[in-house]
C-alpha cells in the first residue's frame, strides 16, 4: 500500500494505482474523456491535468503511476485553468447541436462545461466541418463532427471485441473516427462504443430520438437474456423500459454487456404483454382478473388432482424464474398437491453449452442454475421427452406451465404450447400472449417479468445475484409466488412495496435547484 | 480488380518479417503499391490487409495519415503546397489558392488535361524556406505566386 494525499485528504493506494483512481477513490470528481478503466490508457484528452507536488508542469493523472507519499491536486487554480481551456480546445470544432443530440443531458462535454468551462470562446476561425449522419449498420450511427477523438472507441474494438472495425483517419482538426470504407459496425458488442463514447458521436439506433435521457430513470438489475446474468441499469419512465446499459460488476461482466441483452428490456413493455387472464373453454374466450384466474387454477387443481390423481397433472417449468417464485411452486406442487411430474422445459439444448469467449452463453435464460438446484433438492428426475407420450396417451391431462418471459429465445415455442394443447386442461403462466395455447380448458395468467418483481438468479457457475424490482408495467400481473400464493386459497398482501429509490439520470436535474 | 503480382507478394513478406511488428511495416507496402499507379485504391487496402494479415483500418490510419500517400489519382505534376504553420504565416494559402486559380483545378484534384494536380500537406521539414512545395520527388523553396507559377510552366513544357 502507498500513502498518497489527494486535495489534502490523506488515503492509502495500492501499489500501481493511478493518480486518476486515487482521486476517484479519495471521492474528488476529475475531468477526462479518454481514461476508461476497462481500456488501455491513451492520454489523448489532456483533461486530467492534475498538480503533482510543486512540479510546475501539470501531468495527466490517467498514465501517471502513484508513488509513495505523492501529493496530487486538482483543486489548483492552475489545474482548473488548464482544463478550461482543454475544454475550449474540445469545443473548437465541436458542432454544439445539442438540441438534437441523444448525448444531451449524459453528455460528458456538458457536464465538465458546468463545471469547469464557463469561459467566453475566443476562437475566430471557422468550425472545420465533417460528416455527419454516417450510417454504421443496423445499430449504431455515427456523428464525426461531434466526436472528441478520445479513442474509447477504438480501443474498444481493439482490445475488447477484437474486432478492429474503428480507426481514426486523416490528422489535425481533420481527424475523423470511422470505420473502412464505412463498413458497418456489426459485432455482437458493438453497443458498448455507444456507451463508453462521452459524447453523442455514438449513438444507438434503438434509443435514438426516443426520449431525453433526463425523463427516464434508472435502475439496477440483473440481465436475463442469458445465464452470465451480466448486471445492468435498466432506463425507464412511465411509459416503459427504454434502453439497457451495463454496470460494472468484476466478477461477473466486468464493464460491458452483449449487444443481444440491450434488448432485453422490449418484451416487458405494454405492446409485447397479456394485460389480463383469459379463461378458454371450448373456443369461448372470457377475460378476467390475473388474482381470480389464479385462485380459479387453485380450486380445479385440487379437484382434479383429487379426481384423476396427483400423476394425471404435468408441471412445465422453464428457466426464466426467480429462485423464490420456484420455491414457492415446488413447494405447492410437491408438498401440497403430490404432484411429481415437473419438467425442465429446455429451450435450445443443442446450443445451450455455447459460449462466445467473452460474455454471452448459449443458454438463453437467467436462471436454468437455480431450477436444477430445486429439482434435486425435491429430487425429480423427469425428462420432457417422457410428457409427450404421456400426453398422447392421456395418463397426463392437466398441463401447467411456467412459461418464459421472453418467448423470443424460445424458437420451439409454438410447437411445445401445441403439445401441451392436446391435454384436456391447460394453465399457463406467461408475461406475453399464448395464442398458440388452445386446450378445451385452458386459462392463461399474466405474470410480471424481471423488471417487476425482486428475487435471486443463480448464473451459469452458480452466483447467486438478487434483482430487484424496478417499476409496473402491467398492473395486474402476478409473480409466481403470488399466484401460488392464490392458488393454495390464500391471500396475498398487497402491501404496496414501492420500487427502490431511483435516481434520475442527469447530474443536473439533481442538481437544478443549484443553477 | 487486378492480384498483387508476385513481386508485391514477395517484398510484402520480407517487410513483415523485418520488423518487431507487422504493422510497422505498413509504410514501405504503401509506397511499393504506390509506385505503380501512384495513388492508392480502397481495394488495394483491403487486398493489402489480407497479404499483411492486418486489419484494413490500421493500414487505412496510416495512409490516411499521412498526405504522401493519394488517395486518388494525381496528375503528371503533383504540387504539393506546404500548408504547415511556418508556410502558412509565410502565404502558403494565399499560394494555394493562386495556383488553383492558374492552372484552373480545385485543390485535391487532376486538372482536366490530366497534367497537375495542387494538394495541401503538412510540413515537409522545410520551415526554414517557407513558404515551399514539392512537385512530384523535388523541393521548391522560398516561393512567390509568381515564382510557382513559372516553375510549374516550366516543368510542364
Ligand atoms: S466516437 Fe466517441 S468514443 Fe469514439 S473517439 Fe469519438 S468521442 Fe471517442
Ligand atoms: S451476455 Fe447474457 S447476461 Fe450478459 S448482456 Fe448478454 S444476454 Fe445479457
Ligand atoms: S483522461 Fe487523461 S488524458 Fe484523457
Ligand atoms: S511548415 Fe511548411 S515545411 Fe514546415
Amino acid at each position: 500500500m502507498l500513502n498518497c494525499k489527494v486535495n489534502g485528504k490523506e488515503i492509502k493506494v495500492k501499489q500501481g494505482t493511478l493518480v486518476i483512481d486515487a482521486i476517484k477513490q479519495a471521492d474528488y470528481d476529475v475531468a477526462h474523456y479518454c481514461y476508461h478503466p476497462g481500456l488501455s490508457v491513451a492520454g489523448v484528452c489532456r483533461l486530467c491535468m492534475v498538480k503533482i507536488g510543486d512540479n510546475p508542469r501539470l501531468q495527466i493523472a490517467c498514465n501517471t503511476p502513484v508513488q509513495e507519499g505523492m501529493e496530487i491536486s486538482n483543486e489548483d487554480e492552475q489545474v482548473k485553468d488548464a482544463v478550461k481551456w482543454g475544454l475550449d480546445f474540445h469545443l473548437i470544432n465541436h458542432p454544439l447541436d445539442c438540441p438534437i443530440c441523444d448525448q444531451a443531458g449524459e453528455c460528458e462535454l456538458q457536464i465538465q462545461y458546468m463545471k469547469f468551462g464557463q469561459y467566453d470562446p475566443e476562437m475566430a476561425e471557422k468550425k472545420v466541418k465533417k460528416r455527419k449522419v454516417v450510417d454504421l449498420g443496423s445499430k449504431i450511427v455515427l456523428d464525426t463532427e461531434r466526436c472528441i477523438l478520445c479513442s474509447r472507441c477504438v480501443r474498444f474494438t481493439d482490445e475488447v471485441s477484437k474486432t478492429n472495425e474503428l480507426g481514426i483517419f486523416n490528422r489535425g482538426d481533420r481527424s475523423e473516427v470511422g470505420t473502412f470504407e464505412d463498413k458497418p459496425l456489426e459485432n455482437d458488442y458493438a453497443l458498448n462504443t455507444v456507451d463508453i463514447c462521452p459524447v453523442g458521436a455514438l449513438t444507438s439506433k434503438d434509443f435514438r430520438f426516443r426520449q431525453r435521457v433526463w425523463y427516464l430513470k434508472n435502475q439496477s438489475t440483473i440481465c436475463t437474456g442469458c445465464s452470465t446474468g451480466c448486471n445492468v441499469k435498466v432506463y425507464y419512465n412511465e411509459e416503459g423500459l427504454f434502453r439497457v446499459k451495463p454496470e460494472f460488476n468484476e466478477d461477473i461482466n466486468g464493464y460491458w454487456m452483449c449487444d443481444q441483452g440491450r434488448d432485453v428490456y422490449k418484451f416487458v413493455n405494454k405492446d409485447f404483454r397479456l394485460l389480463e387472464a383469459q379463461s378458454v373453454t371450448e373456443g369461448q374466450a372470457e377475460p378476467l382478473s390475473a388474482g381470480k384466474a389464479a385462485q380459479l387454477a387453485g380450486e380445479k387443481l385440487k379437484e382434479l388432482t383429487k379426481v384423476n390423481g396427483p400423476e394425471s397433472v404435468g408441471v412445465v417449468v422453464t428457466g426464466q424464474y426467480t429462485n423464490e417464485e420456484y420455491e414457492s411452486l415446488f413447494d405447492y406442487m410437491v408438498n401440497k398437491l403430490k404432484v411429481k411430474n415437473i419438467y425442465h422445459w429446455v429451450n435450445n439444448s443443442d446450443t445451450m453449452d455455447d459460449f462466445d469467449g467473452l460474455l454471452l452463453r448459449g443458454d438463453k435464460n437467467p436462471n436454468t442454475y437455480g431450477l436444477k438446484e430445486i429439482m434435486k433438492k425435491y429430487s425429480i428426475q423427469t425428462n420432457m421427452s417422457d410428457l409427450e407420450g404421456a400426453i398422447k396417451s392421456n395418463t397426463i391431462k392437466t398441463i401447467v406451465v411456467a412459461g418464459p418471459e421472453n418467448q423470443a429465445v424460445y424458437p420451439d415455442f409454438n410447437e411445445r404450447a401445441s403439445l401441451f394443447s392436446q391435454a384436456s386442461n391447460l394453465i399457463w403462466f406467461s408475461a406475453g400472449p399464448v395464442s398458440a395455447a388452445t386446450s378445451k380448458h385452458t386459462l392463461v395468467i399474466p405474470t410480471k417479468t424481471y423488471a417487476e418483481k425482486s428475487g435471486t438468479y443463480v448464473n451459469y457457475k452458480g452466483t447467486h445475484q438478487s434483482s430487484h424490482k424496478v417499476t409496473t408495467i402491467v398492473r395486474g400481473a402476478l409473480s409466481l409466488s403470488d399466484s401460488v400464493t392464490l392458488m393454495s386459497g390464500e391471500s396475498i398482501l398487497t402491501k404496496p412495496v414501492g420500487p427502490q429509490k431511483a435516481m434520475k439520470t442527469n447530474f443536473f436535474v439533481n442538481k437544478s435547484g443549484e443553477l | 480488380m487486378e492480384a498483387f503480382s508476385d513481386d508485391i507478394l514477395v517484398f510484402i513478406k520480407k517487410e513483415c518479417s523485418r520488423y518487431e511488428t507487422r504493422r510497422s511495416a505498413i509504410i514501405p507496402c504503401l509506397y511499393k503499391l504506390q509506385e505503380k499507379r501512384g495513388w492508392i485504391s480502397p481495394e488495394q487496402i483491403g487486398q493489402l490487409a489480407v497479404a499483411m494479415d492486418i486489419p484494413p483500418v490500421q493500414i487505412n490510419e496510416v495512409m490516411k495519415f499521412y498526405t504522401m500517400f493519394n488517395q486518388q489519382p494525381v496528375g503528371k505534376l503533383h504540387v504539393q503546397v506546404c500548408n504547415n504553420i511556418s508556410c502558412t504565416m509565410n502565404g502558403s494559402r494565399e499560394l494555394t489558392d493562386h495556383l488553383c486559380k492558374t492552372f484552373n483545378v480545385k485543390s485535391g484534384e487532376v486538372s482536366s488535361d490530366g497534367r497537375v494536380t495542387v494538394s495541401k500537406v503538412e510540413c515537409l521539414g522545410s520551415c526554414d524556406t517557407a513558404p515551399m512545395m514539392q512537385i512530384n520527388d523535388e523541393y521548391y523553396e522560398n516561393l512567390t505566386p509568381e515564382s510557382a507559377t513559372k516553375i510549374i510552366e516550366k516543368l510542364g513544357k
